[in-house]
């Protein structure tokens, strides 16, 4: 049974020596396990080649590096949440990674994302709008040339990649991560980029924000 | 690429600013953006760069919901056991 500790006790405990830091350890590795395993349980379509006891040793793995990771950055903790919401965040984090890598093992993604470049722009961004009225579905088609227009066009080799890895393939960002050799800060930001470049390129274009969300449905 | 992945992300297009944070700010954030959240405090609005974030990128948003589910479960008193969450994955 978990010991019931306020923020400064954890902080307190986790510091100290002796008894009470191996009982705070204790106790922090059984919430970080908890963590995991609630994460793996949402997720169970990712270890679909593992049986119970395998996603079981990984949850344990997972706690385990978690654990470090929350010993290493205890100094960050400013007291702004929970203490055990503030480390659960980091059982998380490595779970996901864990088991979106579990996902994806034997996927080459240098084949997917190479596949994926050459055809997206005739087939990825294909228009689908069957069922739209004529004016509405022109108007998409238009949207989706000029989006076309500028992955083509305006685009980095590098964003280039990375949309066609994420967007076109949902390959998911970690896998993207690990695949380029970076981290996701440098994704997001590769992402984001693109993204600003082809909103400009719309609005350049006169399409209204609204009029283009509802033109597709999406409200937001 | 089907018509509702498109919409979502056209979706994303239109609602990307200039200045967003990274990944790692909202990993520091989202802590406090779920105790925020779950409190029903109407600071959220100060956190909007956090929810803009969580709105773009499908792994902090991933993690996210996971932790809000679980420091609900915390906060009502109900967080299973490891026990009961092994009985889950098997």
């Amino acid at each position: 049974m978990t010991k019931e500790r306020t923020n400064q006790e954890w902080l307190h405990d986790l510091k100290a020596s002796g008894p009470t830091q191996e009982a705070a350890i204790v106790d922090l590795r059984d919430l970080l396990l908890r963590a995991a395993l609630y994460f793996f349980s949402r997720n169970l379509s990712d270890f679909a080649g593992n049986n119970s006891d395998e996603i079981s040793q990984r949850a344990e793995d997972c706690a385990q590096d978690a654990l470090i990771a929350v010993m290493d950055h205890l100094s960050d903790f400013r007291g702004d949440s929970k203490f055990s919401t503030w480390a659960y965040k980091f059982a998380i984090n490595i779970a996901l990674m864990a088991a979106r890598r579990e996902r994806w093992k034997g996927v080459s993604l240098d084949e997917l994302a190479s596949s994926g470049e050459s055809d997206f722009l005739e087939v990825k961004l294909q228009d689908h709008s069957d069922g739209a009225a004529p004016e509405a579905s022109a108007m998409q088609s238009e949207v989706r040339k000029v989006i076309q227009d500028v992955i083509k066009n305006d685009l980095t080799d590098k964003q280039r990649h990375v949309i066609s890895m994420m967007v076109f393939n949902e390959v998911p960002m970690d896998e993207v991560v690990r695949h380029l050799g970076t981290n996701r800060n440098a994704v997001y930001k590769m992402l984001h980029d693109a993204r600003r470049k082809i909103k400009s390129s719309l609005q350049e274009r006169g399409f209204d924000v609204g009029e283009m969300l509802s033109l597709f449905g999406t409200s937001g | 690429m089907k018509n509702d992945r498109f919409e979502r992300w056209l979706h994303n297009i239109y609602t990307t600013r200039d200045e967003e944070i990274l990944c790692s700010e909202c990993f520091d954030l989202v802590s406090h953006f779920v105790e925020v959240e779950l409190s029903g405090a109407d600071s959220l609005a100060k956190l909007s760069n956090v929810k803009q974030h969580l709105d773009q990128c499908p792994a902090c948003r991933a993690e996210y919901e996971t932790l809000r589910d679980l420091q609900r479960l915390e906060n009502e008193g109900k967080l299973p056991s490891v026990d009961d969450l092994q009985d889950l994955i098997h």
